[in-house]
């Protein structure tokens, strides 16, 4: 019955064929390989939650008079995009565990990415002929923080009002364009005519989901197209794939991977809170909460601002506020160039223009780690100034201190970290035997007391997969591998 | 071909995870309805603490107006403590020396603040005071809040009769973001001010501290008059910190300090794409 439906449908439309290939996609078995698979799964749990929030949000800053079922808020002039926010939370069934569970999916989201991005950066899988599509997935992450951002700001609340403030002024200070640009986001001065919000909803529920979920198709269809890198190892070649196939293997892994992935995002949202808005009550313009943070994915932002001198320049009946226009619009500008950039500078850098499916081992590219060490590090000291007033309290130090130390530290650290992370790969890639498992000794004691240890032999699967640093190769290897063997493991030309 | 090995143990954690949830989920927690049980406690329940010598009620009329009377007999006791603890900094006749500020004309309320908080005596000579198990007990504190009072009568903060019965908590709410929650943080948490100085947690405050501190200003927080928040003001903020930042509606789960996204970014980065990358690493290398 099954089997004559699906010949029909094939006679019509000959999907078998491709199918087929589709299924036999080889994908190597390396764990690092299926950290992307956490964004994609995570963007799946936001489809999902954020389609059930859409049924309740209201996207209007229409004021009425607030009547749910949290007492202390009982009879204030809320917004009804806050009134329904705080309504779904409180009034709708397991509706506080979805919101809860697509502010967590956010989150994961985007440190999946930063951790997938880290992969592929580390293991050389951006070079050619991958560097589309490495913009393809940096486009994503640029667009997953922005549509993060729209999200946070939704509820109306006062902390998401506060960002909304920032991010206004940051607008502002774009020299020239900025009041006019401002001027054309919200309908008018801050706060706007009440339209930011329906702007943002649709903006972040429809325009950008689907600019990340077509690029998304793209990114997996290269992936299909292009096939997948792998490590060095025993009949590994530039030219073939070795790894288990889509169907049945990787099948059953990735569901399972779905499956956790789903459940570790919903256990956190039952058991940990996160942004409680009836805490913080409706945004108005003019109230402010110290300890006011933005996610994590803008925190980078918020710490570059915090740690910026107050400087301004002045001329020309103009003003141009560096301290907002440096840390808020050129630096995040570099850094994504940065990003975007990084296949042509390092093949401009290495002359290296050669295919590449085989991937580096990070220590074997020092300069290259070092580089993604530095970035690293940056990132991590800048989004920790976000949180100076956080860790002086925490720690019971000077706010001023916590300041002055970040303004030292966030330029002055990656670079250490730079230099430290290339003469760790060199001394690594120059020590005999690093990275070998090393065989147990044996200890005897002889009959007259006399200790001595003796090594016992390698056990089997050791010492093969060693491989040696390689220089960058400067031609194609041409040589059929030997084949690769071992149950469930196959091999397809490319 | 579908082998157990991995959809089962995933399926169970999922299910596991959705279960532990809707225990938490607001269709749960809906029926014991936590809010108005946090609500009477805060408002009925809180009562003075009397001192065994009874202070007498200030006659007074209007809610949240009345003071505390300290009994004539408090102020020989009052003195005794002060001369043995408070004298030597703040001299004899509590005005002042070079080392600690003249007290007289401060009022009751305001020894009262400093002493029941612990932040006097002082631990340390450092930008701010901090709070810390009090010294003396409350027929104390209010002997010497008396001795000090005897100096200027009439002057100064008095220590009110707190009586949240009849406040309102969305004034008080709405009250407490305007004026208070631009340093001591939406969630009372507190934080860290510029030079040092920090605007304490409001999580063991009494309303009775509460509104004296407003009403004294203590440290570098501002002092707000009657002009500024009315009697009746004051004690709807003490009510919105005594019966919602004190007992906040966490039923999202565990609150993770109330410090706001970067608590909750280390916990989505450690935990969450922690976890999942654990998951990775057993998932990934099985074929």
């Amino acid at each position: 019955m099954i089997d004559s439906s699906l010949r029909w449908v094939d006679d019509r439309l000959g999907i078998a064929k491709g199918g087929r290939t589709f299924l036999d996609k080889i994908f190597p078995d390396h764990w690092s390989f299926m950290l992307g698979e956490i964004a994609l799964y995570s963007f799946l749990v936001l489809l999902g939650t954020g389609v059930f929030l859409s049924l309740y949000y209201i996207p209007s800053a229409h004021e009425i008079v607030y009547h749910g079922s949290y007492l202390p808020l009982q009879g204030q002039k809320v917004s009804e995009a806050y009134a329904s926010s705080v309504g779904l939370s409180f009034d709708v069934k397991s509706g506080l565990l979805m919101r809860q569970a697509h502010h967590w999916a956010a989150d994961i989201f985007l440190g999946a990415i930063a951790v997938h991005m880290a992969r592929v950066f580390f293991t050389g899988a951006f070079r050619k002929p991958r560097e589309l599509n490495w913009i393809v997935g940096v486009s994503m992450l640029l667009l997953g923080i922005v549509n993060g951002f729209l999200g946070y700001s939704l509820p109306d609340d006062l902390v998401s009002g506060t960002g909304i403030r920032i991010t206004y002024s940051i607008v502002e200070s774009i020299p020239l364009v900025g009041s006019y640009l401002g001027f054309f986001l919200f309908g008018g001065n801050y706060p706007g005519n009440g339209i930011i919000i329906p702007r943002f909803f649709l903006l972040h529920v429809l325009i950008v989901p689907a600019l990340i979920i077509g690029l998304l198709a793209a990114h997996l269809g290269l992936l299909v197209k292009q096939k997948h890198t792998q490590f060095k190892g025993r009949g590994k070649t530039e030219h073939n794939v070795v790894g288990s196939p889509m169907f049945p293997t990787f099948m059953a892994k990735t569901t399972g991977f779905l499956f956790m992935t789903t459940a570790v995002t919903f256990i956190l949202a039952g058991f940990a809170q996160i942004n409680p808005i009836w805490q913080f009550g409706q945004y108005e313009p003019f109230q402010i909460s110290y300890a006011v943070q933005p996610d994590w994915y803008m925190g980078w932002l918020d710490g570059a601002l915090r740690i910026m001198p107050s400087w301004e320049f002045v001329g020309w009946g103009h003003t141009i506020p560096l301290e907002v226009l440096l840390p808020a619009v050129i630096f995040p500008g570099i850094i994504f160039n940065i990003f975007f950039a990084w296949p042509f500078i390092e093949a401009r850098h290495t002359g290296d223009l050669a295919y590449h499916n085989l991937l580096d081992r990070p220590r074997d590219r020092p300069k290259r780690t070092g580089a993604g060490a530095m970035m690293l590090m940056l990132m991590f000291m800048v989004f920790s100034a976000s949180s100076t007033d956080v860790l002086a309290n925490f720690f019971q130090i000077r706010l001023n201190s916590v300041l002055w130390f970040f303004r030292i530290a966030v330029p002055v650290i990656p670079v250490i970290t730079y230099f430290l992370t290339v003469k760790i790969c060199e001394e690594m890639a120059g020590a005999e035997g690093i990275g070998k498992r090393k065989p147990p000794n044996l200890v005897h004691r002889s009959a007259t007391g006399e200790f001595s240890t003796v090594p016992t032999e390698a056990r089997p699967g050791d010492g093969h997969e060693e491989l040696e640093a390689v220089p960058v190769p400067t031609f194609i290897d041409m040589v059929p591998a030997d084949l690769a063997t071992g149950p469930g493991i196959r091999r397809v030309m490319r | 071909m579908f082998r157990g090995r991995y959809a089962i143990p995933a399926a169970l954690l999922a299910s596991v995870g959705i279960f532990g949830l809707m225990a938490f989920s607001p269709s749960a927690a809906q029926a014991d309805s936590t809010t108005p049980t946090t609500l009477a406690s805060a408002g009925g329940g809180y009562t003075y603490p009397t001192p065994t010598t009874s202070p007498t009620v200030s006659a007074s009329s209007g809610y949240g107006t009345a003071n505390i009377n300290l009994p004539e007999t408090f102020i020989a006791p009052g003195q005794a403590i002060f001369d043995a603890s408070c004298a030597s900094c703040h001299g004899a006749d509590a005005s002042g020396t070079s080392r600690a500020p003249n007290l007289q004309g401060l009022g009751a309320g305001t020894v009262d603040f400093w002493v029941s908080t612990g932040r006097m005596p002082l631990a340390d000579s450092s930008v701010q005071a901090t709070e810390k198990p009090p010294r003396f007990n409350r027929t104390e504190t209010l002997q010497i809040a008396a001795f000090v009072q005897s100096k200027t009568p009439g002057t100064g903060v008095p220590i009110p009769i707190v009586n949240l019965s009849a406040a309102n908590l969305e004034s008080g709410g709405s009250l407490y973001t305007l004026n208070c929650a631009a340093c001591h943080t939406i969630t009372g948490a507190g934080d860290a001010l510029a030079g040092g100085a920090y605007a304490p947690s409001l999580h063991l405050a009494t309303p009775t501290q509460i509104i004296e501190a407003i009403r004294s200003g203590p440290g570098n927080m501002p002092r707000f008059s009657e002009g500024n928040l009315t009697p009746t003001e004051a004690h709807d903020i003490a009510a919105y910190v005594h019966g919602v930042i004190q007992q906040p509606d966490d039923r999202g789960g565990f609150g993770l300090g109330g410090v706001g996204p970067v608590g909750e970014g280390f916990v989505g980065l450690l935990i969450g794409v922690g976890l999942l990358m654990l998951v990775c690493f057993w998932i990934g290398e099985r074929s």
